[in-house]
This record gives C-alpha cells, structure tokens and sequence, in this order.
C-alpha cells in the first residue's frame, strides 16, 4: 500500500517537472512583448497577448507559409512510400519475387545508412537538374527516405497473412493486380496507418535535409522556426518565436494524441 | 512499380558509392574533383575540432544511455499497473510530440544567460544563476543531452511497457510467493525478462544519439567555437559551411561505419522479430 502511494508521488513529481518546459513556452507565448520583460519570465500570461502574438506569426513571419509548404511534404511523400513500400513487400513476400530477399535487404539498409551519406550527391544532383529548392524534389526526397521503412513493415505485416488467401483469389481468377488492391492493401489498412503516421510526424519534423536541399520557395517549416532565433537584423523577439514554436508542434502533436494506440504499436518497429 | 522501386535503389546506392569516391577527392562543390587518395582522412583526424566533435558524440552515446534509458525505465516500471497509469505518463509523452527544432527554441529560451534556469536559480539562491549553460564545453553538450533526455524518455518508457506487458504473469507471482519483492524481484525477475525491450531501447538509443544534429544546430550551431559539435554538425558545417565536400564526406563516412557497426546487433533481432513475433504485433494494430 505504502509503495503504491510512493509510486504515485515520485510519478506526480517527475511528470510536473517534465511539464515545467512546456510551462515555460506557454506562459512566455502569451505575453506581448511589451510585457516581456527579461526578469520575469516565470510569470503567468494572458490569452489576449498570446492572440496577438499568434497574429504577429501569421502577419510578420514567414511561418505560415513553411506551414503549407510542410503539410504538402507530410502528406504527399509518405502516402507515396507507403504504396510503394507495400508493392515491394508484396512482391518479395506473396509473389516470391526471384531473389526477394536480395532485392528487400538492399532496400531494407536503406534504413541504416545515415542521411549525411547521402546529402552531398543529393545536393549537387538537385543543384544540376534545377530539382533544389522546388517542392517536386522534396517530395521525391522525402519519398525515399521514407521508402525502406515502409517496405519493412509491409513486409513483415504480409508475412502473417496466410498464402491460401493468395492461392484462393487465384483460383477465383482474380489477377496480381486485382489481389493487391482489392485484398491485400484492404487487409493491411492498419499496418498502413501506422506508418503512414510515422512518416508523416518524421517528414514534418525534418531539420536536416531541408537545412541542405531548400532555401526559400520549398522550405518548410521548421528551418524557417530556426531562423527566428537569429538576431542579426532583429528577429521576431522571443514571445513570438516562442508562439511559432508552439504553432508548428500542434500538428503532431494533435495526430501523437490521437493516435497513440498506433503509434506504440510503430514503435516496437524501430526507427523511431 | 518494378521501375520505380529500382530508381529509388539508384538514389540511394549511387549516392552512397559518389560519396566514397567525393571522401577521396579535394571536391569543393564547384570545381572539378581533383583525386587525394587518403588526404581527407588524414587532415580529419588531425583537425582538432573533428576530435572535439567524436569526443562530444561519445558523450552523447553515454549520456543518452543513461538519462533517456534508465529514467525511461522508472517511469514505466513506476506507472506499470497503476490506476491511472496513462494520465500520469502524459507529461513525458507530450514532449515526444515536439520537433527537435521546437525543442531547441524552448531550452534555448531556458538555458541563455540570465534565463529561465538562471532565474530560478537565483529565485531558490542556489549556485549557478551566472552559469554560462551553452556557452562552456563540456556543460553545453551536458545541457543539450538533457534536453534531449526530456523529448527521449517518453518513447522509451512507452517501449518498456510493452515489455513489461507481455511478461507472463505466473514466474512472478512464483517468485512473490516465495518471498522476493520490490527490488530483488526487479533485478532477477523481471530486469532479464525485460531483455526484448532493452534490446530495442538501447539499440535505438546508440544509433539516433550517433546521428544527433538538430538539437546541437538548433541551439549553439555546434559552438562556440566548435566545441558542442557532433559528428552529424561537423560534417554539415564542413561541407555546407566551409564548402569542404571531401573533407565533409569523410566525415559522413566515419559516421556511416560507426553507425552501421552500432547498428548491426540490434537489427539481427530486428529482422528476427520480423520474422516470427513482429508480424503478429502489427496485426494487432
């Protein structure tokens, strides 16, 4: 009974810790900088200074922008891996595709190397066929990346679906194509989701490859979010930075909470 | 779809194999590459910051080994089973959700010169209100893995429960009824039992702390004067910044070797899981 209730205390504790930092972002994203004074920063705010620092991102930065550009990446390139990904698993584990193996393990190391392997030649080649900077090559970027995760966990998922539903719909006649959209991808919408989600939080939190691959048309969000710390030629001020940070968190955020189910499956995948 | 999967394969092992070749050239992204053999090697091992960077990377591997893992682990073993387990995870949940770069901005706001810490500080009169928290090495990589130990422990924490979850109930009811409890019960019961999971943990925790970039270029860009970098930092700062691509993908390769190494052991029991028990995980989904 005793350990139970220090359970609870130690765990009350920590977690009010844990929420101290996010304290810290809302009280400061709602005072207006006039407010905002450099001694006071434990102090609660005020709904009516935070709207106007939510009006100042949206008016005075180029946030609003990187967020549209952010969504079309989050959206569009893992809807492609995740079609792509499933092919591949398909095609390795229902068609036993002649060495299928061979053909997953290239794509599956795809997930080991680090993207600094990659980025320098991804650069030049984006720099030499006018693919940098544009949202095209961003989303084709982002597809890959996101490509051999997508076929692993496809994969693994078609390798627990019985082969008598394939060697079924055959002999009902159904033909390959047929069986992988009207069976296989119905069958395995969760698996499907799953990633979809996992994809889509890491391509909307993407710093690295945006940083290197964009500068202004196709940047998304969160270099842009970075570039409001500066101080040379006087940033935004910290109370706006600050609603920024918030703003650009609300989207995953929102989709962690109401996916968490789906994503404490994903995580046991790796990766993330 | 053949086609497409097999331009994807190109993109990613063309680069791979250009940037060897690059790490054996004097490339500066604009001139034709000029072969050095092993030149780019040698100056990175003997460029100090380089060493500074695989210094602050070894730190990173340890500290989120420690921090992330073990306070992962508490949290989960703590709320396990409770009443209100999930209410009182949320706090280490949410932080999950946040993008490194909004992670960055927050501590930055925190841990400047006269911030938020310091404040505090000096509000309870305890030492270090003037500390300079990003400004001395090794104090601001100490700092940063902190704020990444406070995104990180969330995720771990969510994997240990799983672990915990799929426990089998009756060994550890054996060993209550035999008298082992609170902490003997932890360290012979359900510590070995818990191995699947820390497989993972531990394996995720090595490769992503290996591959650290956003937190350190999001709050002191790997300075001052290069002391916080990582190997991730170094090698965008090498090629982007000082537009040294060969040195820069020199530094990408020993990133990738030491990554692929750390990666080796714990994706055997990947691929294992994918085999047999991981399907059926995600079935459940």
């Amino acid at each position: 009974m005793i350990s139970r209730v220090a359970r609870y205390v130690v765990l009350g504790i920590l977690g009010l810790l844990w929420l101290l930092p996010i304290y810290l972002l809302l009280a400061n994203a709602s005072k207006s900088n006039a407010e905002f004074s450099g001694s006071q920063l434990w102090t609660t705010g005020n709904l009516g200074a935070f709207w106007g620092n939510v009006v100042d991102v949206f008016t005075t930065t180029n946030v609003p922008g990187g967020l549209g550009v952010s969504a079309v990446y989050a959206v569009v390139a893992p809807v492609i891996a995740v079609i792509l990904g499933a092919c591949v698993g398909f095609a390795v584990i229902v068609l036993k595709l002649k060495h299928g193996f061979t053909w997953f393990f290239l794509v599956f190391c795809g997930t080991v190397f680090p993207i600094q392997m990659m980025v320098i030649p991804w650069f030049s080649f984006s720099a030499n066929t006018g693919l940098y900077d544009t949202i095209v090559g961003m989303i084709i970027i982002y597809s890959i990346v996101a490509l051999p995760f997508s076929a692993f966990v496809m994969r693994n998922f078609f390798t627990g679906i019985s082969e008598s539903v394939f060697e079924a719909a055959v002999v009902d006649g159904a033909n390959v194509w047929r069986i992988f959209t009207r069976i296989y991808l119905p069958m395995s919408t969760s698996a499907l989701v799953v990633v979809f989600i996992l994809q889509a939080t890491w391509v909307w939190n993407d710093f690295l490859l945006s940083l290197i691959l964009t500068q202004t048309s196709a940047r998304p969000v969160m270099p842009l979010l970075n570039a409001l710390q500066s101080t040379e030629g006087g940033g935004p001020g910290y109370t706006v930075t600050l609603t920024a940070a918030l703003l650009v968190s609300i989207p995953t955020a929102a989709l962690f909470l109401f996916t968490q189910k789906f994503f404490q499956k994903g995580l046991a995948l790796g990766q993330y | 779809m053949g086609p497409g999967v097999v331009l994807v394969l190109l993109a990613m092992y063309i680069p791979v194999v250009y940037t060897m070749y690059l790490s054996l050239t004097d490339s500066n992204g604009l001139d034709t590459p000029r072969f050095v053999g092993f030149q780019n090697y040698v100056t990175m091992f003997s460029d100090p910051s380089f060493l500074v960077s695989l210094m602050n990377t070894a730190i990173w591997v340890v500290g989120t080994l420690i921090i992330p893992v073990g306070v992962g682990l508490l949290v989960a073993y703590l709320s396990f089973g409770l009443k209100w387990a999930g209410i009182f995870r949320i706090p280490f949940l949410i932080p999950y959700a946040l993008s490194g770069v909004a992670i960055g901005v927050v501590f930055n706001f925190i841990l400047q010169n006269g911030g938020a810490l310091s404040q505090a500080l000096a509000f309870l009169h305890l030492p270090g209100a003037h500390t300079h928290w990003l400004e001395v090495a090794p104090l601001n990589t100490i700092v940063m893995i902190l704020a990444s130990s406070w995104q990180g422990i969330g995720v771990n924490a969510l994997l240990f429960i799983v672990g915990l979850q799929s426990i089998p109930k009756e060994p550890l009811e054996a060993a209550r009824i035999d008298g082992a409890n609170g902490w003997r019960l932890f360290t012979s019961m359900i510590w070995p039992l818990l191995r699947p999971s820390t497989t993972i943990v531990v394996g995720l925790s090595i490769v992503n702390s290996l591959k650290t970039f956003d937190i350190v270029e999001t709050m002191t860009q790997g300075g001052p004067n290069r002391v916080s970098e990582t190997l991730g930092v170094t090698m965008y700062t090498d090629t982007f910044q000082s537009s040294q691509y060969g040195l820069g993908a020199a530094v990408a390769i020993f990133l990738t070797i030491v990554t692929v190494a750390a990666s080796v052991l714990y994706l055997r029991r990947q691929l294992a899981i994918g085999d047999s028990s991981g399907s059926g995980k995600v079935t459940e989904a």
